[in-house]
């Protein structure tokens, strides 16, 4: 009798521990991080998409020291500048900071101070623009998926048929070629719907304008304009400009181009959609250097959904996002946390939808 | 050859000008005809604000080997924002918002002749300085201001009358100007010498300091004007609109035929220059020319202009 009460209950505790270990692997992890420092180092100058990426940093971050679940944070920035990025983060390593969030000003020129920052004990999460090193933690998102879901807006909202001009990204980046390839495969879904231009805005509406309007005198008439984010508002404006009539164009996250986008609708009814990176990947990428540090296993590599903003959705959103930043959720840690579990266990992640809109 | 045709080709602004035209034939022989009208009239739209600033730059390296204005980014930029952060979007704010902005160039103009004239600094440095001063200043007024040019200053910007941009033939009359008084006036008198012989000019009674704060004055408003007006064709300043007006205003004067030694300069040919930069980048996108490609096709074509053109240029001392 009493050997089996005995070994139930060293049944029960294996069982409980096994639990709590099964636990720890998924779900929050709760070690100490209170005396922890992170920074975040970003190697692009200002755009809005960069400005409200450290906004979100900056709301969640200091939350996170007032609350104290960690000591400290710190946010440089950059000037597009590898070199310049390369010294800001090697005096963070010698400052002694426990994490380094990254966003990389150049694919390959940081690896090496990545490699020294691991080495030294350092995690290192890099989020939006990756580098290369595999030490680091990468929260990647899924640009090939955003080619593919907006060419199937366009054919939806053109009736599968009709001229359009693509809108690239910065040449030789690897979300511009991504993207391109995203939209190049579904096209071929529907042969009917005809690519007449293709032109690289740099993810820059200034840009965008001026090689838009370069094309545009020589071209059919365009149904519809593929972009790749940050470009929507001055390709509008170049169509404007030619006195042309104004195409379908893929909006992204930047206030201006929802801004026009609802002017547009409100005015006479134009329809159209907006897919984005979210700039608030800045919060999922703090949460995650803050769960490493306290204990947590997470991929290597995981991905966060892309933002998707419909008719239904602009009003809400654009009433979050203030002038001159990108829409953007920011992210709780029970969300990451959620991410990077789903990630973790091989299922795609839930659709975030509509994270909670900041207050 | 006849002495006309002759005098023609000895322009400092031929090589430019004939770039710009055999570009357009190029581009229209590809598309048959259609839109060849179209393609000179965005050009000259897109051009214009690029031209503007390529006069005032030409006026600075005008005045001697080694001045520049480094800081015309940042000044448009800084421009647009104040024009329109006082435009708020309306019409009655228009004035005033072009009054601020000029405001801000001809201030921007005389601390750079500060730090150039009394602080001796070397031009290309102090500007790049400045630049990076009123760079913050645009990054803070962005954060606190609702920016947005006012519906009358935008439609300015593109309307067209007999199928040429409003604001290219305003443009164009800024520039008659600025041929007027370089060809007719003391002032201009004073640049080319200054720009020839610095020390000869002081010998000959010229006030060299006086001249040279006038062409950097003179070179920030107009890059303030554009900036302006830019904001106004863009639909609202932006952190990075002036960035690619950087290399580009040195490149359309130097390929427009102004000497960078100084001494000589060419209106005509900076305007050349602009529509001739902005057409090669039309017949690269249209005939969809690798990227890569396309960066040493246009480092190609300059060189060819500028070797062609150097028999035209006077060797300054």
């Amino acid at each position: 009798m009493r050997s089996m009460l005995q070994a139930s209950g060293v049944a029960l505790l294996v069982g409980l521990c096994s639990t709590s270990i099964a636990f720890a692997a998924a779900g929050v992890a709760t070690g100490d991080t209170s005396k922890k420092r992170i920074a975040l180092t970003d190697g692009f100058s200002s755009n809005s998409w960069e400005q409200s990426a450290w906004n979100a940093w900056k709301a969640v971050a200091s939350r996170a020291v007032k609350d104290g679940v960690i000591g400290e944070q710190k946010i440089i920035t950059g000037n597009d500048d590898p070199a310049q990025q390369i010294t800001q983060m090697q005096n963070l390593i010698l400052e002694g900071y426990d994490a380094i969030v990254v966003d990389a000003a150049s694919p390959t020129a940081l690896n090496g101070t990545i490699k020294e920052a691991c080495d030294a004990g350092i995690v290192v999460v890099i989020y939006d623009s990756l580098a290369t090193e595999p030490c680091a933690i990468k929260v990647n998102v899924d640009y090939k998926d955003y080619g593919v879901q907006e060419t199937h807006y366009m054919a939806q909202a053109l009736g599968e048929k009709g001229n359009f001009l693509e809108i690239r990204g910065v040449a030789g980046s690897e979300v511009d070629i991504d993207i391109s390839a995203g939209i190049n495969e579904t096209l071929k879904q529907y042969p009917n719907m005809h690519k007449v231009g293709t032109v690289y805005g740099n993810w820059d509406g200034t840009i965008a304008q001026r090689q838009v309007a370069t094309v545009l005198p020589t071209l059919p008439q365009i149904d519809g304009v593929l972009t790749q984010g940050g470009d929507g508002y001055g390709s509008l404006q170049a169509f404007k400009a030619a006195g042309r009539k104004i195409p379908t164009i893929i909006m992204g996250n930047r206030q201006d181009e929802l801004a026009v986008w609802k002017e547009m609708r409100d005015k006479d009814g134009y329809k159209t959609f907006s897919i984005s990176s979210a700039p608030g990947m800045s919060t999922i990428a703090f949460w995650t250097a803050q769960q490493i540090l306290a204990g947590k296993k997470v991929p290597n590599t995981f991905y966060v959904p892309l933002l998707a903003i419909r008719e239904n959705t602009l009003d809400s959103w654009l009433a979050a996002t203030p002038v001159g930043t990108a829409a953007s959720p920011q992210y709780t840690l029970k969300d990451t946390v959620e991410l990077i579990d789903d990630n973790l266990a091989g299922v795609k992640p839930k659709d975030l939808p509509q994270p909670k809109l900041p207050q | 050859m006849p002495l006309a045709i002759r005098r023609l080709v000895a322009q400092p602004s031929f090589y430019a000008t004939a770039g710009a035209v055999l570009v357009w034939l190029v581009i229209v022989a590809h598309s048959h005809g259609v839109g060849g009208g179209a393609v000179i009239s965005g050009a000259l739209n897109y051009s214009v604000f690029f031209a503007l600033v390529g006069v005032g730059q030409m006026l600075v390296m005008a005045s001697g080997a080694g001045n520049i204005d480094l800081s015309i980014p940042a000044n448009i930029t800084l421009a647009a924002y104040l024009s329109s952060g006082q435009m708020q979007g309306a019409n009655a704010g228009m004035a005033a918002g072009f009054a601020i902005g000029l405001l801000s160039g001809v201030i921007i103009g005389l601390a750079n002749a500060l730090l150039i004239l009394a602080l001796r600094i070397p031009p290309m440095v102090a500007t790049l300085a400045s630049g990076l001063v009123i760079e913050s200043f645009c990054f803070a007024y962005s954060r606190v201001s609702v920016a947005k040019p006012a519906p009358l200053l935008v439609s300015f910007t593109t309307q067209r009358l007999a199928g040429i941009p409003l604001v290219v033939i305003a443009a164009i009359v800024a520039s008659a100007a600025v041929i007027a008084v370089l060809k007719r006036s003391l002032f201009g008198r004073h640049i080319f010498a200054c720009g020839q012989n610095m020390t000869a000019a002081w010998l000959a009674g010229v006030n060299v300091r006086r001249t040279r704060v006038f062409a950097y004055v003179a070179c920030s408003t107009f890059a303030a004007l554009a900036g302006i007006l830019f904001a106004g064709f863009t639909g609202g300043p932006s952190l990075n609109m002036g960035s690619e007006f950087l290399l580009s205003s040195i490149a359309v004067v130097v390929i427009g035929g102004t000497n960078v030694a100084g001494g000589q300069a060419s209106v005509v040919g900076t305007w050349s220059a602009s529509i001739f930069l902005f057409l090669l980048l039309t017949m690269l996108n249209v005939f969809q020319v690798d990227p890569g490609l396309k960066n040493v096709i246009t480092g190609a074509l300059i060189i060819a202009v500028l070797a062609l053109g150097k028999a035209n240029r006077p060797q300054a001392q």
